[in-house]
């Protein structure tokens, strides 16, 4: 046969055709058919530990999956179309976002949770359970929020500088306030509030309450919100904070530089940001100590790991769940990758307890794990994420460009009622 | 055989372009014109709401500060880019040694990531330790805040596409200039026409098409600015919402805030601010005296 013109374009057609047709009717429901698919971020699991895991589940030829960039991006991509869905998947703290889509995961507490509910700290447990009672978070890591301090400088200012009596000295924000002006008058250019938003964020996440309630109604009594409002503008008003809100805080040239050179002498945080800190002021160890943050315990951020209804053996991922965040794996994962333990029995284990060179021997795990087990239990909504920011986002501007605060409180005020009366929550 | 099947197989010779072009292209645009009617989180079931998220989108300050800081940022970066850009383009165009290499060294900016290149901008611009501060301290300047004051962002983002887009025009003007007829020039030099005259008279009128269409090229760039906002900034711009620029308000509603109906209204008001600007692009190439067609 010879190959004419039209043939071949009749062919080339043809195959074309035939390969549109034959992806479209075969895209598997989950991303590898025959395999228990994991998905977590970087970081967000051990590597070792899964490696571990591979090895010792044969039957569910478990498959972790490192999805960079934003994982929960590509798992709503892949629930609207019902293909290349994860066996298991982590969830973020936006876990509420699926509650009302229970029916695309399974109940963990029908694979025998209710059984482990106990190894793992309340608040945590509950905060991966929907309103009706569907479990579908379990938990990994937390982030108890602590004072991180400069021990020396604290000492120079001639303050108290051991863990112990800066926590006694510094048992509300107001005290902090007073402290941090302290030491900015001792030492010039010294700061002890990164921004406003360091206030405003940590203050709220000790309150009981947030924005709204665990039935998704917009809570009539918002005065925990006013409260951190008015604390992160004190702190303003009265010189405390280091002055570089706004730009991608936290992850900003400014701050890492600011760490370095002794300009932040403290800040409040959670616990993951150890990793940074060490990775960014390498010049500073041993001068930090960490003790409990002024106002009383809080959380901020950690994660989750669900099992999608498409798994075709739930029990069979269960149990890898169940076995990566044994007590003994959260505790290798927190001295890898400093992910904070949610089960209270790695925080006596002995060797997380080991003193900590940077921290100038100081276990801190001690501190964090005294204030995560203090941690209230707090509902966490949907929108939880934009209402903060759109707060914050306010704060910046009367931190930066000089607005003024009341009329930021407004402003604040009524995008975030906005926002809810076209999400439907509020009519 | 029927005269219909006789083109068959140039039809589906042609068909890949449409069959993915109805995938990639039309299906979307329909789906999200579809999605703007609805308020989905990308997990729950769609719920229709009518025109409530266009209702909300007229009244939306955010949305309207948007489309302004990207009309601002555009008119800061257009203007200086185009007169940076001639002046480099003239400076190529006379004969100056290593002109290849000149050439792609100008070229250069616009072939590099933005993502790396807003990080490098990033510590440039750093309030404190950057790069720009120190070099100001060293002036005896008073360090600005580039990344947290408004006007400031502004700047920066428009140094940044002046960076991006200054070579890549200076050799599309080049390209124009060496095409120019000779004898006009040296008709003007026989009235004893001066350089910066000539320039002014002969050059710029004659480059009046290739101008415009870097404008128009710029335009479309400039609608879109959406990386060096975020990549500086983070997804919601900056203090007061500075570096907030429409593609980045559609991206954050969307993608961050999982607010999909409101992001395809947005979308669609973006395609409304595209679709005037660009009839103001055409009435401008359609003026009778300005050599359009």
């Amino acid at each position: 046969m010879t190959l004419t013109r039209r043939r071949f374009l009749t062919g080339a057609a043809a195959l074309g055709a035939t390969a549109l047709g034959a992806t479209a009717c075969t895209s598997p429901t989950t991303a590898n058919p025959g395999r228990t698919t994991l998905w977590y971020s970087t970081n967000g699991l051990s590597e070792k530990v899964l490696g571990e895991a591979v090895q010792r589940f044969p039957a569910q030829k478990l498959t972790p999956n490192k999805v960079s960039g934003e994982l929960n991006r590509r798992l709503l991509a892949a629930l609207s179309g019902e293909a290349y869905l994860p066996d298991i998947t982590m969830l973020g703290d936006g876990i509420s976002t699926y509650f009302s889509a229970t029916d695309r995961f399974a109940d963990l507490n029908a694979l025998g949770a209710r059984q482990d509910e106990s190894r793992y700290l309340p608040w945590k447990w509950q905060a991966g359970r929907s309103p009706g009672g569907f479990q579908l978070g379990f938990p990994i890591d937390t982030g108890p929020a602590a004072l991180y301090y400069r021990h020396d400088l604290f000492a120079e200012a001639g303050l108290p500088s051991e863990p112990g009596a800066v926590a006694a000295a510094l048992s509300t924000w107001d005290d902090y306030f007073e402290f941090a002006k302290r030491v900015k008058d001792k030492l010039p250019g010294r700061y002890l509030i990164t921004d406003t938003k360091m206030v405003f964020t940590y203050s709220l996440a000790q309150e009981e309450q947030k924005y709204l309630d665990r039935e998704n109604r917009y809570l009539a009594d918002q005065s925990q919100v006013r409260r951190a409002w008015d604390r992160a503008v004190t702190a303003f008003r009265m010189g405390l904070t280091a002055g570089y809100a706004g730009a991608a805080t936290g992850e900003g040239v400014d701050r890492r530089a600011a760490w370095t050179s002794g300009k932040e002498a403290a800040f409040v945080n959670a616990s993951w940001i150890t990793g940074n800190l060490k990775q960014s002021a390498p010049g500073t160890s041993g001068r930090w100590k960490v003790c409990q943050a002024p106002g009383g315990p809080g959380n901020q951020g950690g994660s989750f790991l669900a099992i999608t209804r498409y798994c075709p053996d739930p029990q069979g991922a269960y149990e890898v769940v169940k076995w990566l965040m044994s007590p003994e794996n959260q505790a290798a994962s927190y001295l890898e990758l400093g992910l904070f333990p949610s089960s209270p029995a790695v925080y006596s284990d002995p060797e997380v307890l080991a003193a900590e060179e940077f921290f100038g021997g100081q276990a801190t795990i001690e501190v964090f794990g005294e204030i995560a087990e203090e941690v209230r239990p707090v509902y966490f909504s949907p929108w939880d994420i934009t209402i903060s920011d759109t707060y914050t986002d306010e704060l910046a501007n009367v931190e930066s460009a000089g607005k003024d605060p009341d009329q930021a409180w407004q402003d604040a005020r009524t995008a975030v009622e906005r926002l809810l009366r076209r999400q439907g929550v509020l009519a | 055989m029927n005269r219909r099947w006789r083109y068959l197989p140039q039809y589906l010779a042609i068909a890949p372009f449409f069959v993915l072009f109805a995938i990639f292209g039309v299906y979307p645009v329909v789906y999200s014109l579809w999605l703007s009617f609805q308020r989905w989180n990308g997990v729950s079931e769609m719920k229709f709401v009518g025109l409530e998220n266009f209702r909300f989108l007229l009244t939306d300050s955010v949305f309207w500060e948007s489309i302004g800081n990207t009309l601002v940022i555009w008119v800061m970066s257009t203007i200086p880019m185009l007169v940076l850009s001639v002046l480099v383009a003239l400076g190529l165009n006379s004969s100056v040694r290593h002109k290849g290499f000149l050439r792609v060294a100008y070229f250069l900016p616009n072939v590099t990531s933005i993502v790396a290149m807003s990080l490098v901008f990033g510590s440039f611009f750093s309030n404190e330790f950057g790069v720009l501060n120190w070099f100001l301290g060293l002036l005896g300047v008073d360090p600005v805040q580039w990344l947290t004051d408004p006007w400031a962002i502004r700047i920066a983002i428009s140094v940044m596409i002046i960076w991006r887009w200054t070579g890549y025009n200076a050799i599309i003007l080049l390209a124009g200039l060496q095409a120019l007829p000779q004898d006009v020039y040296e008709a003007a030099k026989l009235d004893g026409a001066g350089p910066v005259q000539t320039f002014f008279r002969v050059t710029l009128p004659l480059l009046r098409p290739v101008l415009l269409f870097s404008v128009v090229m710029s335009a479309i760039g400039g609608l879109q600015i959406f990386t060096e906002s975020q990549i500086l900034l983070g997804d919601r711009g900056g203090p007061e919402g500075a570096g907030m620029t429409m593609v980045l308000y559609f991206y954050n509603t969307a993608f961050a805030d999982n607010d999909f109906g409101y992001g395809a209204a947005i979308a669609w008001g973006i395609f409304v601010v595209v679709v005037l600007f660009s009839i103001l692009n055409w009435r401008l190439v359609q003026r009778p005296d300005g050599g359009g067609k």
